[in-house]
């Protein structure tokens, strides 16, 4: 089943709700994500994504990682890192 | 035979002391509202504009004929057609959220008529509601010319009938404040809050500013509301003072539980509009205004009453920056989702903004830059529109009923609090009291998320604009300009 999320990029001007996939990666939930919100965010930053004040593995499954349903989930510019690509 | 002020008093006070029901059994607490005192502490309520029923007949009746004759003089098709079409659009935003809220102020008053505890206070609640009825049927009836020309007008008769984003959240508003309120509520949170506080942004900030767009129809048609408003607002004076007086505690919970509700509805409702849909015209800023009317002279009456700011006024002051720069720049990439059209501020509107709101703009003004990218990227035109939409489901806050644009680019304010098993969002710490102090009045609420969830609503984004919301596209809002902006050809990078 599906996991609802809440998802907020920095950045960005609002939240949005994305489904997560039990054995997805974290890395490809960032990139979903970061998807979601292209038209208003500049994708040209490296982003980590933080649950519950927690940087995520990137390798990690979303059904490792323990994320519940309606919970928020940031992905957070990682500052000191030169612009280029964000994760994967 | 009796002059004025002697007979005014003779028709007004017209309570007697009952003895064969009990006082409670008349004005029940839970529709009369809360403190519960008996009418000996009532007795002497009043309020400054004391009219009679045929001075009040006589007064409405001239100021419709003014109505009708600006309407005969400028208020025609052809005058709206001349307009800037951005304006126009605000218009529509106006005329939809503000005809049919009037009518549930009309059903609220009639509580007031009922349930106000001295007869004075019924009397001038009765005058009230037929204000509302007024001013249901003046934006009905002015709008419905303009249906013919463009379908979006039709939603100043529809918007409250659909599901609409919109809509959920401005129902979820006046359900709360006009048609499921006990009396004391009501004449507090209404004529307080609502008509001495922010409908002054409407219509005395907002006609001056159709006045500057030439829109003398809606200039004349807010101004000739306003008079009736400054008239039945009194009505909420002597209540908050008696509430005062016997629980100041829940006086000052009834101010600021409903100037945060307020504060979230007008921001998108007027801060859009000026800010963004009025044009070159603007004399001010939404913050200007907001400091004028809301920050200097409600507050100023507050004080006189001997109430304190709200607990969250540096919260306020903010989102006073940057909340409604938020919801702007989100609902512009979901604008098929309402039923006006927006535009992308100008180089020359952004600097407007970058000068009038300074602590956040940079922030704001990425996201601008981002938009307007992607025009130059995917090339401009009606049939690009979609090319620069959002289609991810939007997050709501399950208070407001609005997106989740707290806080600020950098760090949105949003939090989850768990309720019996359930999940609830909100996008500020207000929001959050607000349900934390009455869960049960709220918990049930299904926002739209929830409701897509629970299969209540289409998952489908399509669907959900068309099945749901009850667009079509001919209505659903698009780019006034279809993207086509001659400073957006010339600026570096363009296609």
């Amino acid at each position: 089943m599906p996991i609802p999320i809440y998802g907020f990029v920095e950045g960005d001007t609002m939240g949005v709700l994305i489904l997560a996939e039990e054995g997805e990666t974290i890395c490809s939930l960032t990139c979903k994500l970061l998807d979601a919100v292209r038209l208003r965010v500049d994708a040209n930053y490296q982003y980590e994504a933080v649950y519950q004040g927690d940087v995520l593995d990137p390798d990690a499954t979303v059904l490792q990682t323990n994320l519940k349903p309606l919970q928020r989930l940031d992905l957070k510019r990682q500052h000191d890192v030169p612009e280029g690509s964000y994760n994967g | 035979m009796l002059n004025r002020e002697d007979w005014l008093p003779l028709a007004r006070k017209l309570d007697w002391e009952f003895s064969y029901v009990e006082e409670r059994e008349v004005f029940p607490e839970i529709i009369s509202g809360h403190p519960w005192l008996p009418h000996n502490a009532w007795k002497d309520w009043e309020e400054s504009f004391k009219t009679s029923y045929r001075e009040y007949v006589e007064n409405q009746h001239e100021k419709d004929m003014a109505v009708y004759a600006v309407r005969d003089a400028v208020g025609r098709l052809e005058n709206v057609q001349r307009l800037a079409t951005p304006w126009i659009n605000g218009l529509k935003v106006h005329a939809a959220a503000l005809a049919l809220a009037e009518f549930t102020a009309a059903i609220g008053n009639l509580r007031g008529t009922r349930f106000g505890r001295d007869s004075a206070w019924r009397a001038m609640a009765s005058f009230g509601a037929l204000d509302e009825i007024r001013h249901t049927q003046i934006p009905l009836l002015l709008m419905h010319e303009l249906v013919r020309w463009d379908s979006q007008f039709d939603w100043t008769h529809k918007f409250y009938h659909t599901n609409n984003w919109l809509a959920i959240a401005a129902r979820h508003f006046f359900d709360e404040l006009t048609l499921g309120q006990n009396a004391i509520e009501f004449q507090i949170a209404t004529n307080i809050v609502l008509e001495t506080g922010f409908t002054n942004l409407q219509f005395v900030g907002l006609a001056s500013l159709a006045h500057g767009a030439g829109d003398y129809m809606f200039e004349k048609m807010v101004t000739s509301i306003q008079t009736d408003e400054a008239r039945h607002a009194q009505i909420g004076h002597p209540v908050l003072a008696l509430v005062l007086r016997h629980d100041p505690e829940y006086a000052q919970y009834l101010i600021d539980k409903w100037f945060w509700r307020n504060w979230h509805l007008f921001s998108f409702l007027t801060g859009v509009t000026m800010d963004y849909l009025a044009g070159e015209q603007r004399s001010a800023s939404f913050k200007e205004f907001m400091e004028e009317w809301i920050v200097d002279q409600f507050f100023r009456t507050l004080d006189e009453f001997g109430l304190k700011r709200p607990w969250y006024w540096d919260i306020f002051q903010d989102e006073l920056e940057i909340y409604h720069h938020m919801m702007y720049a989100s609902a512009y990439t979901y604008r098929s989702t309402f039923w006006f059209d927006v535009v992308v501020p100008s180089p020359d509107d952004r600097r407007w903004l970058r000068d009038k709101y300074p602590k956040h703009w940079n922030e704001i003004d990425a996201v601008w830059e981002c938009i307007a990218n992607h025009w130059k990227r995917s090339g401009v035109g009606a049939e690009k529109e979609m090319s620069v939409h959002s289609s991810a489901l939007p997050a709501f806050c399950d208070m407001c009923q609005f997106p989740l644009c707290g806080g600020t680019p950098r760090k949105n304010t949003a939090s989850v609090f768990e309720l019996n098993g359930a999940n609830y969002i909100f996008c500020s710490e207000p929001c959050r009291w607000i349900f934390q102090r009455e869960p049960e009045r709220y918990a049930a609420h299904k926002d739209l998320v929830k409701r897509i969830l629970a299969g209540e609503a289409p998952a489908d984004f399509t669907a959900l604009r068309t099945e749901y919301f009850r667009l079509t596209p001919d209505t659903w809002g698009k780019d006034v300009y279809g993207g086509e902006y001659e400073w957006l050809s010339k600026e570096p990078g363009s296609s």
